[in-house]
């Protein structure tokens, strides 16, 4: 078939929801996903395919069963690409994938593309972060979603945000409940938003369940707490904790951190809904606001590109500004009432762990020095995971953006090569 | 001219020439305000190989002045300048056929003119010094006497604890000159006044000088791959094919020619380059060329096979017309003074070359013969009024 296809990059809540939108309306789509399965970090399954045993919301499941059915009633116009890796767009407007199962690039020239490759997990670095046995409480998630099984012997969850009692209670109904969940935010500081949080209309029936879970289990979730320091012990880790005024030391195997959610925007092709290949982010790429505002927000995307390619109108769209404004509104209150003042971490911290440079290398930059300077100078931003990881960090300590998250670049990802010398000019297959 | 501890000089360009004639400047004690349209290092300073090669310079001029260059970062590297950031390393110029062969012999033969250390490698030799080289590879030269250095950190460590004013985002839009002298340099709306300017601002320099059609972009693009091992470099020189030699020597002009060398970083990454894109200036990569880079650098050196791309970027090079750079005096404004169009030898000439501005703006004489540089060739006082 000589049309070509619009591109939708992520198979998690958004991409599939834009990509059904665009194949209702009778256009083909190349869908790309870096996993082998669509799903995203929310509906990841186990790896072997099945329905993995971690708890989730019935409404998650409906969601994600409407999504599957409807891309599957217009199998014949969308081509899906698992394990296949977006590596950005280049100069010349090539969007180039790595396809790792042939191990090839490939490169194409879409119609329109739409960008939904999620949310990224931030971190507040403290010394120590970087050692064995931590790992940020969405890896830990993806973890126990792919494996069926919770990390084992003592865990502790520290950091700020909803995912914390989210994943204590899967932890605890998978059988190893935390020792406890350190919660940096005193939400109880901060009334007004939790009544408009309350009366928002948000998952407060999840939250609930969760508190259930951690209560029955008997998991500690303390706000106002926090981790300082982890350092190497035996097999496992000392981490010191702030827990009220009082600092206290906990013996585990794994501490699990997590500061709330950026959209992944590293070397992310920038919107252009106007250019001659239109551009769109869709979900928690473009604005993190959660998974049910993520269908939404892929509808959204998909109708402006019907309307831009002349196929549609944008009728539809406007229906999807209230609820969306709505999970706009939920975030907000939700990190009103989990503010907490950033403190500059000890210059020993650990920024990037790629290059293995520290606060101190970061502080020792020029107040002014340009974003390039931050990069080559300071070696931040340079390292495997192209500033995934430190970018968030440095922008938030130094509220400057890192020029590889804030333009496009590629190989967003590192990539083979002989995988990309075989990629001869405009491969079509 | 006024005493070296009063006078204020305003150079353009935070580069790495235009960051050592600050340093030294500085040292002489002067007041320097150095100016940049984006921050130090931010051109193509900041976007090339480490090579402080001799054996890659054209005859004539460019290889002698390399040899004294070279000679400059050794020296400083010896004196704590440099301390820790240039290394000694060899250069392979290599060879896959018989007419590349011919080339590099011949190339061989002029740096020994000039004095250079040459040893001919054979292929046995060079598999033991470089394990897994191509199969195509058929003559090999080594020339012992190289270096290796990244245009940012000499840059980084030229500016520290020195008293230059470094102003970032400021672009220099026009040099004020009063009575055949010159007065400042226009920064945006403001007058910034200078007893003394250099103008070392890459392609920048071209607008500021009138030289738009003297000085001509030449785009390159290259790959940095992850790390081969732990530490140091993953192989023991600096391998530079004869397709680079070619471009250098002016035997090859088509745009878009790839000079293939593959720079082992000190961390144990390589970087790999590059195109030779003229009248480019944007900082895009594409995925053919890249891909070019990559077989080139493949049948060169297999191993590469094992590694992964990290990065693509692109750096812009300033040649001149004439192939070489232009650096002395202006010749119709006193106090005015030039230094650009590198082209890809900015970071092996340039601390030198920053130090003979200094020198110049100054009032004294550079330790090098620059005359072949000389601006006289390009700006002649009837071509800007």
């Amino acid at each position: 078939m000589a049309e070509v296809p619009i591109l939708v990059v992520g198979g998690g809540p958004a991409g599939a929801s834009a990509a059904a939108t665009l194949v209702e309306a009778g256009l083909r789509v190349l869908l790309i996903e870096q996993r082998d399965r669509l799903g995203g970090a929310i509906h990841r399954q186990t790896a072997s395919g099945a329905e993995s045993p971690v708890w989730r919301p019935a409404r998650h499941r409906r969601n994600w069963a409407a999504l599957t059915a409807r891309l599957g009633a217009a199998a014949e116009r969308i081509d899906i690409r698992t394990q296949t890796v977006f590596l950005g767009v280049d100069g010349e407007g090539r969007f180039l994938f790595e396809d790792r199962r042939s191990e090839r690039v490939l490169a194409r020239r879409p119609r329109a593309a739409i960008i939904a490759v999620g949310a990224i997990e931030t971190i507040r670095p403290f010394p120590g972060w970087e050692l064995p046995g931590v790992m940020t409480v969405g890896g830990a998630q993806v973890l126990l979603k792919e494996t069926g099984r919770p990390p084992a012997g003592p865990v502790l969850i520290a950091g700020s945000g909803p995912l914390l009692p989210a994943l204590a209670a899967q932890l605890a109904r998978a059988g190893n409940p935390p020792v406890a969940v350190l919660e940096r935010g005193r939400p109880w500081r901060a009334p007004g938003a939790l009544a408009r949080l309350i009366l928002s209309g948000g998952p407060t029936g999840e939250a609930a369940s969760y508190a259930a879970v951690l209560a029955a289990h008997r998991v500690p979730y303390r706000c106002g707490a926090s981790a300082l320091r982890a350092e190497p012990d035996g097999d496992g880790l000392k981490v010191a904790c702030r827990i009220g005024t009082s600092e206290q030391s906990l013996h585990v195997r794994h501490l699990l951190i997590h500061d709330g959610i950026v959209p992944n925007r590293t070397g992310i092709p920038l919107p252009a809904p106007e250019a001659a290949v239109p551009v769109l982010q869709a979900g928690d790429g473009r604005e993190a606001l959660g998974a049910d505002a993520a269908i939404l927000d892929g509808r959204r995307a998909a109708l402006q590109v019907l309307a831009r390619l002349g196929h549609a109108s944008t009728a539809g769209a406007a229906s999807l500004e209230r609820p969306l404004q709505r999970a706009r509104d939920f975030q907000a209150a939700l990190a009103e009432a989990l503010h907490s003042a950033r403190v500059a971490p000890s210059p020993e911290t650990l920024i990037c762990r790629c290059e293995g440079r520290s606060y101190a290398d970061l502080a020792a930059l020029a107040e002014d020095a340009s974003a390039r300077e931050i990069r080559l100078m300071g070696r931040f931003g340079l390292g495997a995971c192209q500033g995934r990881l430190c970018g968030p960090m440095i922008e938030a300590l130094r509220a400057q953006p890192l020029p590889a998250t804030s333009s496009p670049r590629w190989p967003l990802r590192p990539v083979s090569v002989a995988a990309l010398a075989r990629l001869t000019a405009d491969e079509t297959e | 001219m006024a005493s070296s501890t009063s006078i204020h000089v305003a150079v353009i360009g935070a580069g790495i020439v235009g960051a050592s004639a600050a340093h030294f400047l500085a040292a002489a004690g002067a007041r320097v305000t150095l100016l940049d349209a984006s921050g130090p290092a931010g051109g193509a300073t900041g976007a090339s190989d480490g090579a402080v090669s001799v054996a890659s310079k054209r005859p004539g001029p460019m290889m002698d002045l390399a040899r004294h260059a070279r000679a400059f970062y050794a020296r400083c590297e010896r004196e704590g300048l440099f301390r820790g950031l240039f290394h000694r390393r060899s250069t392979f110029l290599v060879a896959r056929t018989a007419v590349e062969a011919d080339l590099v012999a011949q190339h061989g033969a002029d740096l020994a003119r000039a004095g250079e250390r040459v040893f001919e490698v054979d292929r046995a030799t060079l598999l033991e010094r470089v394990p897994g080289l191509g199969a195509s590879v058929c003559a090999a030269l080594e020339i012992p006497d190289d270096g290796h250095a990244l245009g940012y950190e000499i840059t980084e460590r030229l500016l520290r604890g020195t008293s230059v004013d470094i102003r970032r985002s400021a672009p220099a839009s026009e040099i004020v000159t009063q009575a055949g002298r010159v007065a400042g340099v226009a920064v945006r709306d403001d007058l910034l006044a200078a007893d003394a300017v250099l103008v070392a601002a890459g392609i920048g320099s071209a607008p500021l000088l009138g030289l738009g059609d003297i000085l001509i972009p030449r785009k390159g693009q290259m790959v940095v791959t992850d790390r081969a091992g732990s530490a140091g470099p993953a192989i023991d020189g600096h391998l530079m094919a004869a397709s680079y030699l070619a471009a250098k020597r002016g035997i090859v002009r088509d745009n878009g020619h790839i000079g293939l060398v593959i720079d082992p970083l000190m961390t144990g990454q390589f970087l790999i380059g590059g195109s030779r894109e003229d009248h480019r200036s944007d900082h895009t990569t594409d995925a053919s060329t890249i891909a070019a880079i990559l077989r080139e650098a493949l049948d060169l050196y297999p191993p590469l096979a094992q590694r992964r791309v990290l990065r693509s970027f692109a750096g812009v090079r300033t040649a001149s017309r004439d192939g070489l750079p232009i650096v002395g005096p202006h010749p119709r404004h006193d106090g005015l003074v030039v230094a650009t169009g590198f082209e890809g030898d900015g970071i092996c000439l340039g601390p030198l070359m920053g130090a003979s501005a200094a020198r110049l703006l100054l009032g004294q004489n550079p330790d090098v013969d620059l005359s072949a540089l000389a601006p006289e060739r390009f700006l002649r006082a009837e071509v800007h009024a």
